[in-house]
């Protein structure tokens, strides 16, 4: 049924996330306390206009297009689904926050990245695509220093680059088939050069090899609260976006395997907690995109299932960390250690969490990994599995070692602090419950996935051999701890794709700018002669003509020239 | 801060303990159950052991050698 959204007044037609953009308008009136609850509400809300089910709920015909602001199948409402629970855990994680900024930001953030999903044209596409980068863009400014406002350019520089590629694709493939519906899309045909232009799009925001250097760039720069919002709806919404238009291209499996293991290196000797988080946030998208390269019903369902398990998993991370930092006031591995003391609910919840993103068995990420291995292993692409599982080992080094053993154990720090506020412990609290829950019980997880799922994660070979690599590379750790062969940590950074643009570009960049713009000053100052030039031509004629009377002015010199000219032309036009 | 070395040093110790432990189970399991993997390589007998365990030292190996080519100081960007 197609209803015009601008007189309809039944909620349950208007597109998810459109109401919490709304109230987000709101927030700023609404004094501390009440504001989280209005927020929570307005979530509610939108999470019940999910109930319309599957179909389009909304049409919207304007300037000749069919806007379609509201489509839902089975594989929006996975993602519409885990993105009102991660922002109704956002509204309780920053419970304690008193200004109003930050949380307008986040909640229009989710609404913005809801919406998306939702969208069933590629201009309503466009047009949420850009409110996730504007919205967005205010958590990492939050932050209030020189360093965060800087990042946050570069982040919205590339935010935005997205989206005006994402558009001109659309405008592509419109102008050749009049058709903008978003579905699957073919690289062989008349659209070829639209459908790379968006897929392009895509890859900015999926974060694909050398388009990757904003995430790890902006995300740790944001507030403590403000990173947790921004792990879980942007790169997310590119995988829904990919798994919808590209699912089965077969070059993702490439880029994707690339994805799980390039950043493993880079995190293990990064000092900044947070971006080791966000290089492991980019090797779980690998994870995601090598799924739905493989393009099969258990290969998207573990796509798909991974997203949801992993936005919980990546959040609660990132949650612990904001805690850490919270209350310590760094987040450097080589400042902290020894907290398990001070603060050991963060501490179970971070080791929860780590777990999980580690895929042990019982806990969410063994259940949504196994999906996806196993699709790997039908397909017979025997280096891509053999990738995807270093890259499994890789995960447990950064994520599920590194965070809670540097932040936690290590040495003593000296730090002398307590746990974080009551918001943050219930908001870890129930993003660690859903990680066992999901874990040892997947089947609610499986009913809601895009095709019907009859696989068991739980038999002897997976359980076994799972734990066989995890065990045994823990043992690795503490052989290399022992050793004192494991690298120290060190204050530094560690250069990533944005040196391209954050060194290189400004150094060629700018001598190469002066240097054209030298020439364009050159090429100004010659044409200035020559009108000059012309001029005193001109004015030489005027004062001394070689017969009849002297002009009185320029002005009418230029018209009488003009005339003349005007005149030959006739001439030459009729003749 | 003594005190507190002490103690992270014993839980490590303990932890250690208990890793072996499940290490020496799961190797004893490996020869009990039939365990296929999803690739013919994976049923290789202790095959995700072993790669569980190489893959950690190659990937801390590695990423001692990056810290040469890609690690600067903190204000490398000077912002």
């Amino acid at each position: 049924m197609m209803i015009n959204p601008m007189i309809s007044f039944d909620i349950a037609s208007w597109p998810p996330g459109l109401m919490m953009i709304l109230a987000a308008f709101a927030v700023p009136w609404i004094p501390h306390v009440a504001r989280q609850i209005w927020m929570l509400a307005a979530i509610a809300l939108s999470a019940w206009g999910l109930s319309s089910g599957a179909g389009v709920h909304a049409v919207w015909q304007v300037m000749g297009l069919e806007l379609v602001l509201y489509r839902a199948d089975n594989l929006t409402f996975p993602f519409a689904l885990i993105f009102h629970i991660a922002a109704a855990l956002n509204v309780i994680y920053s419970w304690h926050d008193r200004k109003w900024s930050e949380h307008m930001a986040s909640l229009s953030y989710a609404g913005a990245a809801i919406a998306a999903v939702h969208a069933g044209d590629l201009i309503t596409l466009f047009i949420w695509w850009e409110a996730t980068a504007i919205t967005s863009v205010f958590l990492i400014l939050a932050a209030g220093t020189d360093r965060a406002q800087r990042a946050a350019m570069r982040y919205l520089l590339f935010q935005v680059l997205s989206g005006v590629l994402l558009l001109a694709g659309a405008a592509v493939i419109a102008s050749h088939s009049g058709e903008i519906g978003f579905g699957k899309m073919a690289f062989d045909g008349p659209d070829a050069l639209g459908v790379w232009l968006v897929f392009i799009a895509f890859g900015i925001k999926a974060a694909f090899p050398f388009l990757n250097g904003w995430l790890q760039d902006a995300y740790p720069e944001a507030t403590a609260t403000g990173t947790v919002a921004l792990s879980a709806f942007t790169t997310k919404l590119a995988i829904y976006a990919l798994a919808r238009g590209f699912a089965g291209t077969d070059m993702l499996i490439w880029i994707g395997a690339a994805m799980t293991a390039l950043p493993v290196f880079f995190a293990v000797i990064e000092n900044d907690l947070r971006r080791v988080l966000a290089f492991s946030l980019n090797n779980q998208l690998g994870f995601m995109v090598v799924a739905v390269g493989i393009g099969s019903e258990l290969a998207l369902n573990g796509a798909v299932a991974h997203a949801f398990v992993h936005i919980l998993y990546k959040a609660l991370l990132f949650m612990s960390m904001g805690a850490v930092l919270h209350q310590v006031g760094t987040i450097k591995a080589s400042a902290l250690g020894g907290l398990y003391r001070q603060m050991p609910f963060t501490m179970v919840c971070c080791i929860i969490g780590a777990m999980s993103i580690s895929a042990f068995p019982l806990f969410s990420g063994f259940v949504a990994k196994s999906l996806t291995m196993s699709a790997l292993g039908d397909t017979g692409i025997v280096w891509a599995y053999l990738v995807l599982l270093f890259a499994s080992a890789g995960v447990l080094e950064h994520s599920g070692i590194k965070i809670p053993y540097f932040a936690f154990f290590a040495h003593p720090s000296g730090h002398q602090t307590g746990e974080a506020p009551i918001g943050m412990r219930v908001a870890m609290g129930i993003a660690a419950l859903l990680c066992v829950g999901i874990g040892v019980f997947p089947a609610p997880l499986y009913a809601i996935l895009p095709y019907a799922v009859d696989y068991h994660p739980y038999d002897v070979s997976h359980v076994t051999g799972q734990l066989q690599l995890l065990i045994f590379a823990m043992l690795a750790f503490i052989f290399l701890i022992r050793m004192k062969w494991y690298p120290p940590e060190i204050p530094s950074v560690v250069l990533n794709s944005d040196w391209f643009y954050r060194w290189l570009a400004p150094r060629v960049g700018r001598p190469l700018l002066g240097a054209v713009m030298g020439v364009w000053a050159v090429f100004l100052r010659m044409l200035v002669w020559y009108r000059d030039m012309g001029w005193a031509v001109l004015d030489r004629v005027m004062h001394a003509p070689i017969s009849g009377p002297t002009v009185p002015g320029r002005a009418v010199m230029v018209q009488a020239l003009l005339l003349s000219l005007l005149l030959v032309l006739g001439y030459l036009l009729l003749g | 801060m003594d005190e507190q070395k002490t103690a992270l040093q014993r839980l490590g110790s303990r932890f250690t303990a208990i890793l072996l432990a499940i290490a020496a189970v799961l190797v004893v399991l490996e020869f009990i159950f039939h365990r296929h993997g999803e690739v013919a390589a994976e049923d290789f007998p202790l095959f995700p052991a072993l790669f569980g365990f190489l893959a950690f030292l190659f990937i801390v190996q590695v990423g001692k050698w990056l810290r040469v080519m890609i690690m600067r100081d903190e204000d490398y960007y000077d912002d």
